[in-house]
């Protein structure tokens, strides 16, 4: 059975197919990187149908100048030259009219192309080329020749693009600052137009006119969903070559069908393959990634029903309060899960010491806004649904604004408390004193004279007086400093860690 | 390095760029002194990205000079470094923060050897100062608009060069971003470098900059901001089209 698979293997002509071919994919893969991040592909399909009036010109060189018959070297320079002649046309129209490139490049190559034509049919009688070969190619014919121009040209084009990567790698990406810190760009561009024309010559033998352009950039392509390396893009775009190589001759052998074809084929299927499953570029990924989203007021609302149901709160229970899918919110959860903000016990969901900070600075901003939309009149009934929409702004720098705005409420409008802004007074930083609530201690940082308190002084927040107007901070010798919302605000103290109070407690916060 | 104060670091005379039949840039004439921070002021569409791509060398003179430190522009290869608009750049090349920055040293690197580990040191360095250091092994368009702008920054500041070129850095930028931005180009030009830097925001230019070219086509102003950001001229310049400019004029007068 294995036998009968590796059978083909011995016959000559599949070996050679498979030797050019390789060689001719490996060299394409590494160069149609370049043309892919260059975004190129429509020269190097210009540059291989303008071969055919080189092929011909050569062959006709030869045959009347020194009467031998497809002197290979000579077709080879021929389509070299056309190649050439073809990008100076194209590069000299470009600058000097005002039509786009890609315009241009299809006058030109096709200009070049219908050349080639009319000057083989001409010549008919001299010039011996198959056009169909030319345009389909033919790998299972390769011969001796073929491999040795596709050797060397690969072997020179190799280290031509390995000595100066660099140079190609910064022109390419981006040349106007590659010219300015020393790069020759407009010599870089010519190494690469030639190394393209160069690799574009020694396949068209191998898989014809049509599909060189599908071995420079399909491989390229598909290693460029898979990298975020110039250098393993060239890697993998060579490895997809030679696998589509021996994938295609495999596929032309079972099915009896033109090498040239199958191959290209099967470097499609391939590229479609990576483009389903690729793991950041692919469709797959970017489906997955897009289920998997939880929108940022849905998780809110689940922190915040969890805090608010005295946890463990059982699922049902949350399900209740976010109006949404089963399933997608089992995902959600799922996620915050994975996220560390939420733990699942068999009694129901409560919250890692993380989900209990988030959750507690939603509320503070929650409740914050009902104080505020209460404050600016808005009616009792419609309060909550408005804060309900307005504690998704959350930004510190938001709330804390309101927060001052209101002279630092202890209580909303339900009477309820406001979480304290814990952000800040448990950052490590100095605070001002009117962030403390009562219970704190801390020691002053700096105060105007005229408070009455001083650097280094330890002081203990009191119940504020008059509706919360009134900051009392408690001197160590029991002695009070009456501060007001703007001396409150003028104190800079120190808090102490862990001497607070925490108004919500959370018996479900666990430590990670 | 010659960094002779007497010398102008960049020095452009009678400068006509034309793309087709439309002239970019007539006639500019500009000297900008070493160690100066200049900031490249117009409307859309008066050749601010053509004046840097031209001092560049990039884009071909109709005629006129530009000498960098008294030499022909074209022999001046390396001192200049060029951090484009964030528009121009491939966000998807596969190219990794650190790669990006290394190119800065990639003109004084020899084709035959890799990067050294005094080139190595010197990028992660550059890197470090626009603290873009954590980001080294990203993709560059995975990264926000103003840590782009960041990365080239650190492209700018591991070539070392004398001049640099600077595209609208803080186009799409956030204000944190732009004020670390800010705080590296003074850096920059306190360590006695030039810097050219193509601006769009009248409203902050005069503070930002030791030096505004104003520019349509033509050369409009050169000089202090207090000198540039005079109502006549800039009238002139935007024909009107936003009124603030009287206030912001007056404004920038002393």
């Amino acid at each position: 059975m294995i036998a009968s698979i590796f059978s083909p293997l011995s016959e000559t002509f599949i070996q050679k197919a498979l030797l050019g071919g390789s060689l001719v994919a490996i060299v394409c893969g590494v160069v149609g990187c370049l043309v892919v991040v260059r975004r190129m592909a429509f020269l190097g399909d210009a540059l291989s149908h303008a071969m055919i009036a080189g092929v011909g010109a050569g062959y006709l060189f030869m045959k009347l100048v020194f009467g031998k018959e497809a002197h290979a070297p000579a077709m080879l320079l021929g389509s070299l030259i056309a190649a050439g002649i073809t990008v100076g046309m194209i590069a000299f129209v470009s600058r000097v009219s005002r039509l786009k490139e890609d315009t241009v490049i299809g006058i030109m190559y096709c200009g070049v192309f219908a050349a080639g034509v009319v000057l083989v049919s001409v010549f008919r009688d001299h010039i011996h080329i198959d056009i169909v070969h030319f345009i389909m190619g033919d790998v299972l014919g390769v011969t001796d020749t073929d491999l040795w121009v596709a050797g060397t040209v690969g072997a020179a084009v190799l280290t031509v693009l390995t000595l100066f990567f660099r140079a190609f790698q910064f022109s390419s990406f981006d040349p106007v600052a590659a010219r300015a810190a020393g790069i020759p760009v407009a010599l870089v561009d010519i190494t690469l137009t030639l190394c393209v024309s160069l690799v574009v010559v020694s396949a068209v033998s191998m898989v014809g006119v049509i599909l060189v352009v599908g071995l420079l950039i399909t491989p390229a392509a598909t290693a460029y969903l898979l990298c975020d390396r110039l250098d393993r893009m060239m890697g993998l775009a060579a490895l997809f070559g030679v696998t589509s190589v021996a994938g295609g001759l495999a596929l032309a052998m079972a099915l009896d069908s033109a090498g040239g074809g199958a191959i290209m084929c099967f470097c499609t299927a391939q590229f479609l393959a990576v483009l389903a499953l690729a793991p950041r570029y692919g469709l797959l990924a970017g489906w997955r990634r897009r289920r998997n989203m939880i929108p940022q007021q849905l998780f809110e609302d689940i922190l915040g029903s969890v805090l608010r149901g005295k946890p463990p709160v059982a699922a049902e229970v949350v399900a209740s309060h976010v109006h949404l899918h089963r399933g997608r919110l089992v995902r959600a959860i799922a996620t915050m899960k994975s996220d560390g903000l939420l733990i699942e016990a068999p009694d129901g969901l409560s919250l890692t010491e993380e989900g209990f900070a988030q959750a507690r600075r939603l509320q503070r901003a929650h409740r914050l806004w009902e104080t505020y939309l209460a404050r600016v009149g808005v009616p009792q009934q419609e309060i909550h649904a408005k804060a309900d929409v307005l504690e998704h702004v959350h930004e510190e720098e938001a709330v804390d604004y309101i927060d001052d705005l209101l002279g630092h409420p202890e209580r909303d409008p339900h009477g309820a408390d406001i979480p304290e802004d814990f952000v800040h007074v448990e950052g490590g930083a100095p605070v001002p004193a009117s962030f403390l609530r009562e219970g704190r201690r801390a020691t002053v940082v700096s105060a105007p004279p005229a408070t009455g308190l001083a650097a280094g002084q330890r002081i203990a927040m009191a119940p504020r007086r008059d509706e919360g107007r009134t900051w009392v901070a408690k001197r160590e010798d029991g002695t009070e400093a009456l501060l007001d919302h703007a001396t409150a605000d003028a104190v800079m103290v120190q808090p102490d860690a862990e001497s607070g109070i925490r108004p919500a407690v959370n018996p479900g916060a666990v430590k990670r | 390095m010659i960094t002779d104060a007497r010398i102008p670091a960049i020095q452009v005379e009678n400068l006509t760029v034309s793309y087709g039949p439309r002239p970019a840039l007539l006639d500019v004439s500009v000297s900008i002194e070493p160690g100066t921070l200049v900031g490249v002021i117009g409307p859309n569409g008066s050749g601010k990205s053509t004046l840097i791509k031209a001092i560049l060398g990039f884009v071909k003179r109709d005629f006129g000079t530009v000498k960098i430190f008294g030499e022909p522009v074209e022999e001046a290869r390396g001192r200049l470094a060029y951090v484009p608009q964030r528009g121009a750049v491939d966000w998807d090349y596969p190219v990794t923060v650190e790669e990006v920055a290394m190119m800065g040293r990639y003109g004084r690197i020899p084709w035959w050897s890799s990067p050294s580990a005094e080139d190595r040191r010197i990028v992660g360095e550059s890197l470090d100062i626009v603290r873009m250091g954590d980001f080294r092994k990203r993709q560059i368009g995975q990264l926000s608009g103003g840590q782009q702008q960041r990365v080239f920054m650190a492209r700018a500041l591991a070539q070392g060069a004398d001049i640099l070129l600077l595209d609208e850095p803080f186009a799409g930028v956030d204000a944190a971003t732009e004020r670390a931005l800010l705080e590296v180009l003074r850096q920059a030009r306190s360590a006695g470098r030039t810097l050219v830097v193509v601006h769009h925001d009248l409203a902050t230019a005069a503070e930002t900059f030791d030096r505004l070219i104003l520019l349509k086509q033509r050369m409009y102003g050169y000089g202090p901001p207090e000198a540039v950001m005079h109502e006549d001229l800039l009238t002139a310049v935007y024909e009107g089209r936003l009124r603030i400019f009287g206030k912001l004029a007056k404004e920038a007068k002393p």
